[in-house]
């Protein structure tokens, strides 16, 4: 029987859990099977309408779906009226640019466009004969609604998802499929349907993410989006601060930038989308929504938000502490207690709903994530502190009690999550980035496999949120940039944590599920006893391009697994930056790789004992000797911090390398510390970052 | 005490909604490098953000200013955009009188119940002023190019005079001992220096951080910028332009802006700082002297202001003036037989320069922050404008 921390994100899709996925040795649902499912087998084969196809949302999710569906032969419908500027046409450079142009070229050709006049339907349609309508028209109910009459009386038995950002399906009628901004590339789909339906499998089988949420106004995603610019709004009221500037400080708290974000949707659209998502919320929670008179007056003008390039703002903001405790308030306050609300309702499960902030919304850490830092008692004060500077908004929906359960493993592991069946474990990493909060649950997970006595250990992404591991979560290093003890102490703790996976499991398999494995994340995985990965993942370490020096051990530890001769490969790897097919490194950097269908029962043989021709690389704990002094064939560095940036690893390789093993992780965090105080670091990516988002 | 009558007696000017650059003389500063119009907007802003004042509790704004600024053309409407609100509203020019007569115009649109809370934001910049280019039928090129502020200030074409040469002139009807003005001189810079190191002043200026187009900082005003301290000896040694007037007897041009609110009763109370304090409007008075007489005009306009009011000096707790001669409050003095040590006590223009729109505007907060820190009493705020144009207003702090 399986054991989990807390629920598996798969299962809340109707997917099992990771670990039957392993021990299975198979994925719950194939596409083609899906496919054959919703739009028919082979010749029969139906087609997807997207209505309003030249808006932004269902231009974006034409080609979303017809990449993904042109293998399959499903054409995909672009219906529209007939004076709509062509949003389709626009989007064909990207395209290109994803996919080159003979793809591009496909995609476009099995998209068919159509136009009708909003009451009577294309003849043509009805060849077509689709199976699945995905509407993307404005957000009027009426509207929507007799929309939904017309397919239905032509195609009885058509499949309708509403793209809507507020109604709930109970006021339409149909199941949502709320996707997140820019629409080509970003995968969320917010669902609201009774259960998992075949139409959410084939979104995940797509490689896309749906998110179960709950069927109330708005969902989760625009009670933050929305929200947040209400919040800024609402400051902006009372402060006078300019849009501009609340963004960086709203950036600088949280993440997002609320405002340029409307600008850069479309602000006549997105203004108006946030008004009718805080004006029916308003109607049904009360003064904590209630969109004010400036949103009003964006709305009706459908007016930017930022001033024109010509009136670039002049004068500054700086606030003194008591100034910038206010804005705290006024901007965390009202959402806390948005997400009181949604956790009250139960609009989605915490990990999810953590997620969407993240990968929606521009949160640095999900809201979750900031409320649990905080505490559950400071994050009442701070709701408390907003209700004295607004009383209307302590009337209604506020839950203070909902933040009691920190504690739990559905607040304790947001990120990473631990399954088990009494011998094999498998830990999940659910976030795209390596970051404090990852490696704190990373080593709860740890603690909780050791506590029930699991010595063999699967490490893995969670097949859901995390589609990819980009490596650290380069916003960490920010407090690095300026003291040398939080450089050591983040690549120390790290790196202590990746040599728990081998020191303390008698078996420890990484395996990169997903397209990239890259920098901190892949340090991590190189730590299990054995790494597999899908043939096709690209696997690499970027540091030297931001430039920073690897700090989780990458500087030595692959180099005590791999044969010598392979050292000039792991040189090239970590000096030039550039990413490899996983399959050009087995031996040296991972020990086997497959297509995904073959990975993982390898990865469960190899985890649950099984047969397997693979054999552990053992990390030699004496000094290395012999590691080349010279690196052929790598390009000539394009600017002097590469060089600079070269130069640290390379002292840092020879540097971890020649200690023995105990002594090397204190060595290679020293260095990596040192050069985050560096010029080409503080003048480099990071740099340039922390002082846009940081110092303002 | 006698009592006056005001003369709008339901306007009211809400005590520490106020506040105003520094002064940093012209092309010493940031100020030197920004559209003044828009700085003023977005300082307004600010300023009110540190009196408290939402910006959407105006529904009115007169702006004004001399120095012409791009995109001008759209006045007031634009200035309130750059507030971060879109008011109606217009805009006031009246040289050095301008920010008194602004303050007067808000206090007629609250008295006719025109608007409710009606800012007053009054601006210069005075450095790289522009130049124009006039149609000239009687000039053999046809056109004539003017440079805003210099060519000005150079020849008043009513009298064919320089400004300078009516403070030369006055100083000789009037007698004026060069001693006593180099000491007046003296005696204004030591009391605005007194002014701030008391930490009175801290209460009408607000630093201001400046941005460049890309975004990044391009300084900050914080400091009346070209002000230094004089020493008699310094004064005297001076070379005499003309009849009692050197570099250090005559004011400097400078950058600026500064803003207040002019509203009505209850909402004065509702959105001061201090709402027990009571500032009203009890009368104006402005005449045009004799041609080239320009320094003598404010105190011929004070005396007919306190006339008509049935006031004296004696009457009055707080005396400020524009003075951009030294010689206006020698006159000033010899005209009202009033102690100029008594006037002037924070500061004035002839030290903190004259970016000519926010002159008074500022000498004005001033003049309310001495009254109100002595108890309150009549406030007497005058000065001179170009065209020989003496003008005063009185108003009562209570």
């Amino acid at each position: 029987m399986t054991k989990a921390m807390r629920e598996p994100g798969l299962r809340t899709l109707g997917l099992g859990s990771v670990l039957d996925v392993f021990s299975r040795g198979r994925l719950p649902i194939k596409s083609e099977e899906l496919i054959d499912r919703i739009f028919g087998k082979d010749a029969a084969r139906r087609s997807l309408v997207i209505s309003g196809a030249n808006g932004m949302v269902g231009a974006g999710k034409a080609m979303q779906f017809g990449s993904r569906l042109l293998p399959f032969g499903v054409r995909v419908v672009a219906l529209d009226f007939p004076g709509a500027p062509d949003g389709i046409g626009q989007q064909y450079p990207g395209l290109v640019g994803t996919f080159g142009r003979k793809t591009a070229d496909q995609v476009m050709a099995n998209i068919i466009r159509l136009t009708y006049d909003g009451a009577h339907l294309p003849a043509e349609l009805r060849e077509l004969n689709p199976a699945f309508l995905l509407e993307a028209i404005p957000e009027i109910l009426e509207v929507k609604r007799s929309h939904y009459q017309i397919f239905r009386d032509a195609f009885p038995k058509i499949e309708i998802r509403s793209v809507t950002s507020g109604f709930p399906s109970s006021e339409l009628g149909v199941g949502i499929a709320h996707p997140a901004f820019p629409h080509q590339i970003n995968k969320v789909w917010e669902i609201v349907e009774p259960e998992p339906s075949a139409i959410t499998h084939l979104l995940w089988a797509l490689g896309l993410i749906p998110i179960p949420v709950g069927d109330h106004w708005s969902f989760v995603l625009d009670v933050l989006f929305c929200g947040l610019l209400h919040a800024g709004v609402s400051y902006h009221e009372t402060s006078n601060m300019p849009y501009w500037k609340i963004d960086k400080w709203v950036r600088r708290i949280l993440g997002p930038n609320p405002f340029r974000a409307h600008d850069v949707i479309g602000a006549k659209g997105a203004n108006f989308l946030t008004w009718s998502c805080l004006h029916h919320l308003g109607q049904a929670y009360g003064e904590l929504f209630t969109p004010t008179c400036e949103l009003v007056a964006h709305k009706d003008a459908g007016t930017d938000w930022y001033p024109p390039n010509h009136f670039r703002p002049v004068v500054d903001w700086k606030l003194d502490s008591e100034e910038e405790e206010d804005l705290r308030c006024r901007i965390l306050g009202p959402l806390f207690q948005m997400t009181s609300l949604m956790l009250q309702e139960g609009r989605a499960t915490l990990p999810h709903m953590n997620a969407v902030g993240e990968l929606c919304a521009q949160f640095r850490s999900g809201i979750l994530a900031v409320a649990r830092d905080m505490g559950p008692d400071a994050v009442r004060r701070q709701v408390l502190a907003y209700h004295a500077r607004h009383p209307a908004a302590a009337r209604s929906a506020w839950y203070p009690a909902v933040f009691d359960g920190m504690d739990h493993p559905e607040w304790q592991q947001l990120y990473v999550n631990a399954e088990h069946d009494g011998t094999v474990g498998v830990i999940t990493l659910g976030r795209e980035s390596y970051n404090s909060d990852v490696d704190a649950e990373l080593n709860r997970a740890i603690d909780w496999l050791k506590k029930e006595s699991i010595e063999r250990v699967i490490v893995t992404g969670d097949f859901h949120l995390s589609t990819q591991m980009i490596g650290a979560d380069t916003t960490e290093f920010y407090a690095a940039l300026e003291r040398a003890e939080e450089g050591l102490r983040v690549s120390r703790t790290w790196s202590q944590t990746a040599r728990r996976l081998a020191t303390e499991f008698e078996v420890s398999v990484g395996f990169v599920n997903g397209k990239r494995c890259l920098g901190g994340f892949l340090e991590l995985l190189l730590h299990c006893r054995y790494l597999i990965a899908v043939e096709s993942a690209d696997l690499g370490m970027p540091e030297v391009t931001l430039p920073v020096v690897p700090g989780m051990e990458g500087c030595h530890w692959p180099f005590r697994k791999a044969p010598a001769q392979h050292w000039p490969k792991l040189l090239h790897l970590l000096l030039g930056g550039a990413s490899l097919k996983a399959r050009e490194t087995i031996g040296w950097l991972v020990d086997a790789t497959a297509p995904l269908d073959e990975a993982i029962p390898l990865v469960w043989a190899v985890a649950s004992g099984g047969a397997h021709s693979l054999t552990e690389r053992k990390v030699i704990a004496r000094p290395l000797e012999g590691l080349p002094s010279e690196v052929s064939g790598l390009p000539a560095p394009d600017n002097p911090a590469a060089e600079a940036a070269r130069r640290a690893i390379m002292e840092n390789i020879r540097g971890s390398c020649g200690v023995t093993l105990a002594e090397a992780l204190d060595r290679q965090a020293k260095q990596s510390a040192d050069f985050m105080l560096s010029e080409p670091c503080r003048k480099g990516r990071i740099g340039s970052e922390y002082s846009k988002t940081m110092l303002i | 005490m006698k009592e006056a009558e005001f003369m709008f007696p339901g306007a009211r000017i809400p005590y520490g909604t106020w506040g105003s650059s520094y002064f940093p003389a012209w092309q010493m500063s940031a100020l030197a490098e920004v559209n003044i119009g828009q700085f003023a907007g977005e300082a307004m802003g600010r300023i009110l953000a540190k009196r408290n004042v939402p910006k959407n509790r105006l529904d009115y704004l007169v702006i004004g200013s001399t120095v012409p600024w791009h995109w001008k053309f759209w006045n007031a409407p634009l200035v309130s955009s750059c507030l971060g609100r879109r008011l109606p509203g217009f805009h006031v020019e009246c040289a050095c009188a301008t920010g008194l007569q602004a303050t007067l115009a808000a206090a007629a649109e609250v008295e006719a119940r025109a608007a409710e809370v009606v800012g007053v934001l009054t601006f210069d910049r005075t450095s790289d002023s522009p130049v124009g280019v006039f149609p000239e039928r009687r000039a053999y090129q046809r056109t004539v190019p003017l440079a805003d502020v210099w060519d000005n200030f150079g020849f008043d074409p009513a009298t064919s005079g320089a400004m300078i040469a009516t403070a030369g002139r006055a100083a000789r009807k009037y007698k004026a001992d060069r001693r006593e003005v180099d000491e007046l001189a003296c005696y204004r810079n030591q009391q605005y220096f007194e002014a701030r190191a008391s930490g009175i002043l801290d209460k009408v200026l607000v630093p201001l951080d400046l941005l460049s187009v890309q975004g990044r900082p391009l300084g900050r005003i914080d400091d009346d910028l070209g002000v230094g301290r004089l020493s008699l000896s310094e004064v005297r040694a001076m070379r005499e332009l003309d009849t009692c007037i050197t570099g250090g007897t005559q004011t400097h041009a400078s950058d600026g802006m500064a803003t207040l609110l002019v509203t009505s009763r209850e909402k004065a109370k509702e959105i001061s700082t201090r709402p027990e304090i009571d500032i009203r409007f009890v009368a104006k008075c402005e005449l045009r002297t004799d041609p080239g007489m320009m320094p003598e005009a404010p105190a011929l306009a004070v005396q007919k202001l306190l006339e008509r009011c049935g006031l004296t000096m004696k009457d009055v707790a707080v005396v400020k003036n524009h003075n951009p001669f030294a010689v206006n409050d020698v006159i000033f003095g010899k005209i009202l037989n009033y102690d100029w040590r008594q006037m002037n006590k924070t500061g004035c223009s002839l030290v903190w320069g004259h970016p000519q729109g926010p002159t008074l505007t500022r000498t004005m907060i001033e003049a309310f922050e001495e009254a109100v820190s002595l108890g309150g009493g009549y406030v007497l705020v005058f000065g001179c404008a170009a065209g020989d144009i003496g003008t005063s207003a009185l108003f009562r702090v209570s």
